[in-house]
Order: C-alpha cells, then structure tokens, then sequence
C-alpha cells in the first residue's frame, strides 16, 4: 500500500514530463519512418557509394551501410541520440530525483520517519523508473508503427518490438546504476553529473570503439555494445547482450538496496 | 509504566567526532519529555538515531517496546516526527503534503481538522503551494503532519522555532491537547521557558554527553536559591559567606547563591542582623540549564 503511496509520489512529481518526453519520442520514430529511404532512393545512394574510393567505401558502409535501408533506417531510430537522450533524461531524472535529491532538499526526514521500510523506497523509486521506461518505449514504438501505417515501407512495426526491448533494457541497466549512485550521495548534483557522465561515456566509448580499430576491444566495457538494433532485426536479440543487460540490471538494483539500507539519511 | 522511548548506551561517531556518547534514557509513555542542550550538543543526533534515519555505532534503543531498526518500519506506525530543519515539497499544496504524509503514516488523520484551527491555517492557505509558505506557515504545517495521525510518540525537534508569540500559545494547547490524547511528547529546545512550561522531566545534553535528567521541580530543587538582603546599617559580607557563595556586596546590601538545605541557618543568621529586605528568588531552569554549560 504505501508503496503504492510512493509510486503516486514519483508520479505527480514526474506528470508533466512523462507525456512531453513520451509525445518527444513518437514524434521522433514517427518522423525517422517520413525520412527513412524507399528502395528508390537506397538504389540512388548506392549507386553514389560506388564511385567513391575504396576506403572511404568501407568507413561508410562501417558507419551507415547497415542503416541503408527503409528496415535498417528504422531500427536506427532505436539508437540514435535523439532517442538516447529523451531515454536518458527519464533515467537520469527519475533516479537522481527518487533519494539523493530527498536527501539533499530535506524531505527524505519526512518520509523516512513514516513506516516505510528503505526497500520499499528503493523499489518504487525503480518501479517509477521501469514504468516510464515502459511508457516510453512503448509511445516511440506506436510512433513507428503509426508512420508505418501511413507510409509504404519494407518493414513492419511488429518487427521493432525486440529493438525498443532492448532499448528499454538498455535504460533499465543504466537507471539502476544511477539509482545505486543516487542512493549512496546526499545531492541530486551529484546523482545527476554522475548519471550523465556514465551515460555519455559509455555512448562515447562505444563509439570510438568502433571507429577506431586500436581500441576496439575496449567496446565491451560500453553498455551500448550490448544493444545494436541492426544484428537484433537481422538475427533477434543475443543471448549474451541480454545476458550482460540483465546482469548489470540485477546487479546495479541490488547494489542500490544494500547501499541505501546501510547509509546514514 | 512501559516505556515509550529507550536508549541504552547509545553512542554516535562521525570519524573522530563523537555526536553522542553512551548515552542512556527512558521516557514513560505519557510524558512529556524536554531534551535541552546549546547547538551541537548531540540532540537532533538523538532523535534521528530513535527514528532509524542514522545507524548507531554502539548501544541500541527501543521505541514504543520495539528495537529500531534503521531498515524496518513496523515501529513507526505509531510515531509522529517534525524535523528540527523542515523542509517540504515546494511544488505541492499544504493539502496535499498532509495528504500524502497521512497516508504514508497509514492511520487516518484524525486530529487534523482541530490542529489547523488552533494553529490558524486556513484551507485558502492549504490549497496554495508550499513555496508561497512564510516559514511560520511552514512549521505550522510541519506541527500539524507530525501529529495529524493522533501518534502514541512524537518527536519534536525544535517545535516553536519560527512561530510568533501568539502561535506558540497556541502550539502549548496543542501539547496539553495532545497529551491529554494519551501522546508521548519528546521535544528539543533551546527556549527554557517553554520546556518549563511543558515538560514533566527535562534532559540535558552537552557536546554529546547526557549531563542530567530529572523533573523539572526536582532539578529546580537541586539549584541554589538566590537570595538577595538590604540591611538597615553596613554588614560585612563576610558574615554571609558561610552560607554560600556572595555574588555581589555593598555596605548595606548583599546577594548570594545558597544551596537549598542551608536556607534555614541563613535565615536565622538573618533574623540576628539589622535585615531591612529579603528576597529569596526560586530557582529558574535557565539558571540550572547555565550552571551546567558555563
């Protein structure tokens, strides 16, 4: 019950940015299916690859060549920085807002002295967390799949679920990590540098990684490597990259709950 | 009686930096009980450790018969809290912060209608974010979630803090008006006054260590009376000294500090020199509370 009270808490605190963050990410994947090539205009593009040099060939179709097409132009959508940062600034927000910030501002006293148990502050904090996610993910995909309605492509929207899954999961690990980081410091600052940097690292890592073959095999540490939205519509989702996910999902989570139950408030 | 709060050995370091030592108090249920110290004396140590919200390094206590434990919650069913620094959601309405607070609390919110009567707020004033709050708005708001719920304990740290004249008349009705429901009032002061006008037994603490507890009459008893004499002809201050401690002199006047049990033979040394005026003033608590921290 008073989880529930808690869960109300994070609602009302977050109600006006969930739908704008959510209205953000339709509008996006809405918008990446209106620009997203026709086989037409993959043809063209090709035809212009083709006549420049060898290695320059190689770094495009490293860079974009999976992404030249309506299917892959689209699971693109699930990884671009657009959708990154509307994810991640529910993430970032949710998590730092739910204790370092009650902590910081004074508020935690209040709501720590009332029978609520520390876990049970923990896990609403993580359930507001994963239900925005949910609602997220959820709206950006119903984006896709209204442009795809009006639009005729070679996809279907059926075919984003497993991306926008692992998107979720992707953000589910991140959000836990940022919760096990909100509920070890007293400032929401703090929470939120932290959050941000980990994210921006990670995302910058990866992508170094990839562009730059002698760090390459540094791109294991980047939680992004885990999700690649182009293998996951060729092949479905890896067991490993669900795996690692996961696992630092679980982790992260109970990292949180132990740190919180054992601090000073 | 049972106990409404119990510490034994409590004890709270920050490094090197002792916050509480060893400290060991039983409240009965029922009372109300002043917890008095200058700042960094370790009180609001005190009631956070009783509430959960820091882990002891050493010792432990009970609160209403049960252990606290800093990860349960069982225990605060019956508990009331106004923080010594209040702070609130600047977004919401004072309605809704004792909406919310109530429900966390998990008991009806019976006495709120009273406790926002006798403290002045008007719904006009609940329906209006907290941010538009003066800060006597907010620690009356503060005093009505700590109590709203009919609580067995609350804890109030520094209670009137920011409250005009007239609101702390009426935050002492709410006390005896608390009190006479059956709560247990635990509240930490600097203002003397008040704990003498509210409290049956009186803690005091300085630089985390307990220093005395007693009833408020029984620590007025244990401190000098001062006495203060006008003669009809010059007498030696000397002549007093005995009885105890002459704080000031002049030919034909006097003023001491005489312990409770040496009243008699001062008085009768008295009745035998030229007395013209005598006064013997009862002991203040701010003059027991100064003799301890001077």
């Amino acid at each position: 019950m008073t989880a529930l009270v808690l869960l109300g808490h994070h609602w009302r605190r977050h109600r006006l940015a969930l739908p704008l963050l959510g209205c953000g990410l339709a509008g996006f994947q809405f918008l990446i299916t209106r620009i997203a090539p026709t086989s037409e205009q993959v043809g063209f593009i090709r035809n212009i690859f083709a006549v420049v040099p060898a290695p320059v060939q190689e770094l495009l179709q490293q860079q974009i060549g999976s992404a030249l097409s309506g299917r892959g132009f689209l699971a693109f959508g699930w990884v671009h920085p657009v959708t990154l940062l509307l994810l991640g600034i529910w993430t970032v927000r949710v998590t730092s807002g739910a204790l370092a910030r009650e902590i910081g501002h004074g508020t935690m006293d209040l709501l720590a002295s009332r029978p609520i148990s520390r876990a049970s502050q923990v896990g609403a904090a993580l359930a507001a967390l994963l239900l925005g996610l949910t609602i997220l993910v959820a709206a950006g995909w119903t984006g896709s799949a209204i442009g795809l309605v009006t639009r005729s492509l070679d996809a279907r929207a059926g075919d984003y679920l497993a991306s926008a899954a692992m998107a979720w999961l992707l953000f589910a690990a991140f959000g836990a990590l940022a919760l096990a980081v909100s509920a070890a410091v007293r400032e929401s600052g703090v929470a939120i540098a932290a959050t941000a940097g980990l994210i921006t690292v990670s995302f910058a890592l990866d992508y170094l990684a990839r562009a730059w073959q002698p760090i390459h095999a540094l791109r294991i540490l980047s939680l992004f490597r885990y999700d690649e939205p182009q293998r996951i519509l060729a092949a479905g989702p890896s067991g490993i990259d669900l795996a690692v996910l996961g696992g630092v999902l679980a982790v992260a989570m109970s990292l949180a709950f132990i740190i919180f139950e054992r601090r000073d408030l | 009686m049972s106990a409404a709060l119990e510490a034994r050995g409590l004890s709270k370091s920050y490094g090197r930096l002792e916050a509480l030592r060893d400290l060991s108090l039983r409240v009965e249920e029922g009372e109300v009980f002043g917890f008095l110290g200058p700042n960094g004396a370790g009180k609001t140590t005190t009631i956070r450790l009783f509430l959960g919200l820091l882990h002891p390094s050493a010792g432990g206590a009970e609160v209403l018969g049960r252990a606290v434990r800093p990860g349960s919650a069982d225990w605060r069913l019956d508990v009331g809290y106004l923080p010594g620094e209040l702070a609130l959601w600047p977004g919401f309405s004072g309605a809704v912060t004792l909406d919310f607070l109530a429900s966390l609390s998990g008991r009806p919110a019976v006495d709120r209608a009273a406790l926002l009567e006798r403290l002045g707020l008007a719904s006009d004033d609940l329906r209006r974010p907290v941010r538009e709050y003066s800060d006597g708005m907010k620690q009356k708001l503060g005093i009505v979630q700590a109590l709203q719920c009919r609580p067995r304990l609350a804890l109030l740290d520094e209670p009137t803090k920011g409250l005009d004249p007239l609101v702390q008349q009426a935050f002492y009705a709410v006390l005896a008006e608390a009190r006479r429901h059956g709560t247990t009032i635990f509240l930490s002061s600097h203002v003397l006054a008040e704990v003498e006008r509210v409290c049956d037994r009186v803690a005091m603490l300085r630089s985390g260590r307990l220093l005395s507890v007693g009833g408020v009459e029984e620590l007025r008893a244990a401190q000098r009376r001062r006495v203060s004499v006008r003669f009809l002809s010059p007498v030696a201050a000397s002549e007093l000294a005995p009885f105890g401690e002459v704080v000031t002199s002049g030919p034909d006047h006097a003023q001491l500090l005489v312990a409770h049990e040496r009243l008699p033979a001062l008085v009768a040394k008295l009745g035998m020199l030229p007395l013209a005026d005598l006064v013997v003033e009862p002991p203040r608590l701010e003059e027991v509370f100064l003799e301890h921290y001077r």
